[in-house]
């Protein structure tokens, strides 16, 4: 079984926290970073990283650069990463922006988000289908 | 007896020859030596025919003698020699004599010298010969004699010319046959000579009839003639073809009045004229139907009639004839009045008219009615207009449409993050107290508390922050006449608390004292783009100006500070609401301030943007139409 090399990008600390548990709980990711914008993001990987992620999962509303940003940009700079979008929205325009713009996928965030263990097992399936399992 | 004749024959006046019965010269008188030149000594026994005939010719004389034997008495006349060479007329009379036996004896010549009365006669012939060929000569006159009666006795070349028949044709005819039958129904020759012997001449133009019938327009004067003894001998006839005049004249006559009648029943344009004073002179149908006036009321008043009461005050109706005087011409729409008063839109053309000697007689003046044009014309405009203006206003129907779209979407977009966030974020950690309840983790409680409150807090905020940003639209906006500098200050009171905590310096420069717009909502413009100047620093004292300037008819007004300042990538990302720059613990906001002041500039149908160089702060530009 494959796993995948994964950078989060969220603003909420609390949020953030849960969502790299569950992901590191299910043993199929290898977290290389954790970010809180756009800006810190794209800063890490300018700063040439020694492996760069395969996926990148991003919240939409962040201060900075939000998840639209990081879309529009890495698709220029880093076309081999696969961004994945992700935010409370549960309306279909939300994802249907994401994906225009260039994100391999949206996935709405869990009712609280001290439940990711559905959403990482979702979210693996969706890396599977895109990079390959 | 004897004695007598003899002495008689002495002094006769006239000249008298006797001749012996061979013809020659017996004896003569003195009277005959006078005329002849030759005593009666020197022509005694000569025959007669050798004293003055100026040649030998015997056979001629013994002939004439013959005759006067035959006849008794024979008369010649002829050029005779006088013995000096010189010629004179003579009427030569010759008598035979015979004797009681009735046998001849001899000749008793008569001779007179005639000559002035020869020249006499002989000038007269000359001069009525002249008269007669000029007459006969003449072509372009029928000229000929008519006696009492009125037959033709005379006739000329002009008369062949004319009528078409040669004088033997004529001769002898009545001159009736030169007229018309209706003429001769009524008698008209014959009352013509009538008056023309009694008046002495009858003038007339009138049709006549030629040899081949054809008629053509004569101009006769019929001379009834007289002799010195008051009778009448006759008329003269002089009759003149005027067939071409009357053509000319009637072609003339005709083409001015196709001219005057097309003219007249002209209905579309009114075309009349005035005199050099403006006066109409003319009128014509379309003159009537377009201005009203009939001929009879308007011919002889001045033009100006039909101009609106300015036009006459400026002098214009003058103006346009000096003009039309000028360079010949003057056109010009414009409003004119008819009859009832009314106005109607005219196209009008003064044209200077000139006689044959090149001075000015006057002026046409041909007018339209292009009222109705002028009408849809505007029709076509106004209806233009309204589908322009309907066109215009459904493309801000459109964009109303689009803006509320854009809002709903904006609305959505909040609703499902910036909204939804919070009340997930206090779901997320009642669910957390309620697992460490379960599990007696009471010490874990607190801090999740703690959160849940602030993102209560957060909530609360954002909705208020969101009612208040959309307060900005519903609304409706105040149009006042402000104070820019009670503007700014009353913004700056507002901030007070945080000018004094940062220890900000803000001036004002502002050259523009008024400007027009809702008093709280600009005050909140103002307010918001000093808050944030005074907010984004990074450490050093907030220093901040306030320009304003009159800027192409709009208001320009430049909030500069010295500032973090923006990065170019989020110059126009600044003006979105919720949108943040920055982490709550770096800057504090709630992602509302600058959508409010972009809301509020475009209520006031104005611009605003952002410039900044990063570190060295950023200036708020905003344009605002000045009323």
């Amino acid at each position: 079984m494959r796993t995948f090399r994964l950078a989060i990008v969220e603003n909420d600390e609390d949020e953030r926290f849960f969502m790299s548990e569950a992901f590191r709980a299910s043993g199929e990711f290898e977290i290389l970073g954790e970010f809180g914008n756009g800006d810190q993001l794209t800063e890490w990987l300018h700063g040439s990283p020694r492996v760069l992620p395969e996926l990148v999962l991003s919240d939409l509303n962040m201060p900075g650069k939000n998840g639209y940003d990081i879309i529009d940009e890495l698709k220029a700079t880093y076309p081999d990463i696969a961004v994945f979008a992700t935010s409370t929205s549960s309306v279909m325009s939300t994802r249907e922006k994401c994906v225009r713009a260039g994100a391999k996928d949206f996935i709405a965030k869990p009712d609280i988000f001290i439940a990711y263990d559905s959403f990482v097992t979702e979210f693996y399936e969706l890396a599977c289908q895109h990079l390959g399992g | 007896m004897h004695l007598n004749s003899d002495l008689i024959f002495r002094n006769l006046p006239e000249g008298i020859f006797m001749l012996d019965k061979a013809g020659r010269i017996t004896t003569c008188n003195a009277a005959a030596s006078a005329i002849t030149g030759y005593e009666d000594t020197e022509i005694e026994t000569k025959p007669f025919y050798t004293i003055g005939d100026g040649q030998d010719d015997p056979i001629k004389y013994r002939h004439e003698l013959a005759l006067v034997q035959k006849k008794k008495r024979l008369v010649v006349e002829g050029w005779k020699l006088r013995k000096d060479s010189t010629r004179y007329w003579a009427e030569t009379s010759y008598s035979a004599v015979f004797d009681e036996s009735e046998r001849l004896t001899g000749y008793c010549v008569l001779l007179r010298d005639i000559t002035e009365q020869k020249k006499k006669q002989l000038d007269l012939l000359e001069s009525e010969e002249r008269y007669r060929l000029m007459v006969e000569a003449i072509r372009d006159y029928s000229i000929f004699m008519l006696d009492p009666d009125g037959y033709v006795v005379t006739w000329n070349d002009g008369g062949t010319f004319i009528h078409g028949y040669t004088e033997s044709e004529i001769l002898g005819k009545h001159f009736s046959v030169f007229y018309p039958s209706a003429d001769l129904l009524e008698d008209k020759p014959k009352k013509k000579l009538q008056i023309a012997r009694d008046s002495g001449s009858y003038r007339e133009e009138g049709w006549r009839v030629k040899k081949d019938g054809s008629l053509f327009w004569a101009s006769v004067v019929l001379t009834a003639l007289f002799n010195d003894r008051n009778q009448l001998v006759g008329y003269s006839k002089v009759t003149r073809d005027l067939t071409q005049r009357l053509k000319d004249e009637e072609f003339l006559r005709q083409s001015e009045a196709r001219y005057r009648s097309l003219v007249e029943q002209v209905g579309d344009y009114g075309i009349f004229m005035l005199d050099t004073k403006g006066r109409i002179v003319s009128w014509n149908e379309g003159a009537r139907r377009i201005k009203g006036y009939s001929a009879d009321e308007v011919i002889g008043k001045y033009f100006s009639i039909f101009y609106p009461e300015e036009d006459i005050l400026n002098g214009k109706p003058a103006w346009e004839l000096k003009i039309a005087r000028s360079t010949g011409k003057y056109e010009e729409e414009g409003w004119r009045l008819r009859k009832d008063g009314t106005r109607f839109w005219a196209n009008i053309v003064i044209t200077a008219t000139y006689d044959a000697e090149g001075r000015l007689s006057g002026f046409s003046k041909v007018t339209r009615d292009l009222t109705e044009r002028k009408m849809s014309e505007q029709a076509l405009q106004d209806s233009s207009d309204k589908y322009r203006q309907l066109a215009e206003e459904l493309s801000v129907t459109n964009s109303e449409l689009s803006s509320v779209n854009r809002e709903l979407e904006q609305f959505t977009a909040i609703v499902s993050h910036d909204l939804k966030e919070p009340l997930r974020t206090v779901r997320s950690f009642l669910q957390l107290m309620d697992r460490h309840l379960d599990q007696q983790r009471f010490d874990l409680m607190k801090p999740s508390i703690g959160k849940g409150i602030l993102a209560a807090q957060r909530m609360h905020d954002l909705i208020d922050n969101l009612l208040h940003y959309s307060q900005i639209s519903k609304i409706g906006l105040q149009r006042q006449k402000l104070k820019v500098g009670d503007v700014i200050g009353e913004a700056i009171q507002n901030l007070n608390d945080a000018v004094e905590q940062s220890g900000a310096q803000i001036r004002v420069n502002s050259d523009v004292p008024f400007i027009y717009g809702d008093r709280v909502q600009l005050v909140q413009l103002f307010q918001n783009l000093l808050a944030n100047a005074l907010k984004f620093t990074n450490g050093s004292k907030p220093e901040v100006v306030v320009k304003s300037w009159m800027e192409n008819g709009s208001v320009r007004f430049v909030v500069e500070d010295n500032g973090i300042g923006i990065s170019p990538d989020n110059l126009e990302k600044i003006f979105e609401i919720f949108r943040r720059l920055h982490f709550a613990n770096q800057y504090a906001g709630n992602g509302v301030g600058l959508a409010v002041c972009k809301k509020v500039v475009e209520r006031h149908r104005g611009k605003i943007w952002a410039e900044s160089v990063p570190g060295s702060g950023a200036s708020f530009h905003i344009v605002l139409p000045k009323i």
